[in-house]
């Protein structure tokens, strides 16, 4: 009985560690360009919110959500020269397939100055259209979901089928974005408040 | 080479995965609402499947039987997670659409059940064979069903649109309940076929 159970340990440890051998070079052979690809990702969505700026600077740790629900997962100072344009917020929310993330860039004259959708699960033709960039909440002027936030002041309701055009059939959806929204435009200008220096405010 | 042909051949009609042994049917219904998905899904289990039973039957005579489910579970968990790394390396638009399913390739009861039926017995170019003719069979539903899903309940097919303007998509094909439907008119479909083939053969025989 002790025997085999040492056998049947032996040959599970052998077989452990011939798939973990076999994971750290595919680990090694693939870790850089997946690496790659999220930097690269994370760079052209920040340069498109912040088109103008010349560089940005990771803020490290002293944005904080302020409400349970959402979680900030990063932040940037989006700079031309020594001035501050606004600050990106990478922030998640649980949402209808999972967490959604979203990059909210804040400009200083304390208005949203874009939102994108960076990782979504969720029910094609319905949740999902949120990152359709052929789905319009308002045809005639070919805005998208996260495109209605662009211009927006933090200081409005954020309150979905009111000052927020919804994803028909995805009202949860649409509430998870939404909120994100809100707290990334709100924290974020209490950030440009207390620290832009040369911002037009 | 007859018998390995017949071996290869089970997995698409007759013993066909999903449509037959019903098995491996959660990721089948959860991805299979755009072809690309359905596409990336299929290439992705066969691979692990493949790689799975190849492995398996090689060290079928190492594994003490007492242990083999872990072990079977550890060879498909290292598989799963290679295919995962590789996609989100060099497909990484496919990787975020398909999200949490790729993972899931593990628990996928096809693989397990293969691997525990056939490999863990038969000699290592069988069970290759075996697992192509699964993983096949495995894509071609997946394929079926997301094409007619998608062309209905989106009007695209892989991503291209299809249907004139004036079609309203039906909504309903790209829901769950939409997706069992389908699923369950392919069972029928392929009970149609296996009767045929299975017909064929009785009337070869006889001759």
């Amino acid at each position: 009985m002790k025997k085999d159970i040492l056998r049947l340990g032996i040959a599970l440890a052998l077989f452990a560690a011939g798939a973990c051998a076999a994971l750290a070079v595919v680990y090694t052979v693939t870790g850089p360009t997946i690496a790659g690809h999220e930097r690269e990702q994370l760079q052209a969505s920040l340069k498109d919110l912040f088109p103008d700026a010349d560089g940005f600077v990771e803020i490290d740790g002293s944005i904080r959500s302020s409400v349970p629900d959402v979680t900030v997962l990063g932040s940037w100072k989006a700079a031309r020269g020594d001035a501050t344009l606004g600050v990106a917020i990478r922030a998640s929310a649980s949402s209808y397939g999972g967490d959604a993330v979203m990059l909210v860039g804040v400009a200083t004259d304390r208005r949203i100055a874009g939102a994108r959708v960076m990782t979504l699960s969720d029910t094609p033709g319905l949740g999902a259209n949120a990152t359709n960039p052929s789905y319009f909440v308002d045809k005639a002027a070919k805005t998208t979901f996260p495109g209605q936030f662009s211009g927006k002041s933090v200081l409005d309701e954020f309150e979905v089928k009111k000052d927020v055009v919804a994803i028909s059939a995805s009202t949860i959806t649409s509430k998870a974005l939404t909120s994100i929204v809100k707290e990334a435009g709100a924290v974020g200008s209490a950030w440009l408040e207390a620290n832009a220096s040369g911002g037009s405010r | 080479m007859k018998r390995m042909w017949k071996i290869f051949v089970k997995g698409l009609v007759v013993e066909n995965p999903l449509l037959m042994l019903m098995i491996g049917l959660c990721s089948s219904v959860a991805v299979t609402s755009s072809v690309s998905n359905g596409i990336g899904m299929g290439l992705a289990m066969t691979f692990v499947i493949v790689f799975a039973e190849l492995v398996i039957s090689l060290f079928r005579k190492l594994i003490p039987n007492d242990a083999r489910i872990p072990i079977f579970i550890i060879v498909i968990a290292a598989f799963t997670t290679m295919v995962d790394l590789s996609m989100q390396a060099y497909f990484p638009a496919l990787s975020k659409s398909m999200g949490v399913f790729i993972p899931l390739i593990v628990v996928n009861c096809i693989i397990m059940g293969r691997v525990e039926a056939f490999a863990s017995k038969e000699k290592p170019l069988d069970a290759v064979v075996d697992a192509l003719g699964m993983g096949l069979g495995y894509t071609w539903v997946l394929i079926g069903i997301a094409a007619l899903r998608e062309l209905l309940g989106n009007g695209t097919l892989l991503g291209a649109r299809i249907m004139p303007e004036a079609f309203q998509p039906i909504l309903f094909f790209t829901l769950p309940p939409g997706g069992f439907m389908v699923f369950a008119l392919f069972i029928s479909l392929n009970l149609w076929l296996k009767k045929k083939i299975t017909n064929g053969a009785a009337v070869r025989e006889a001759a």
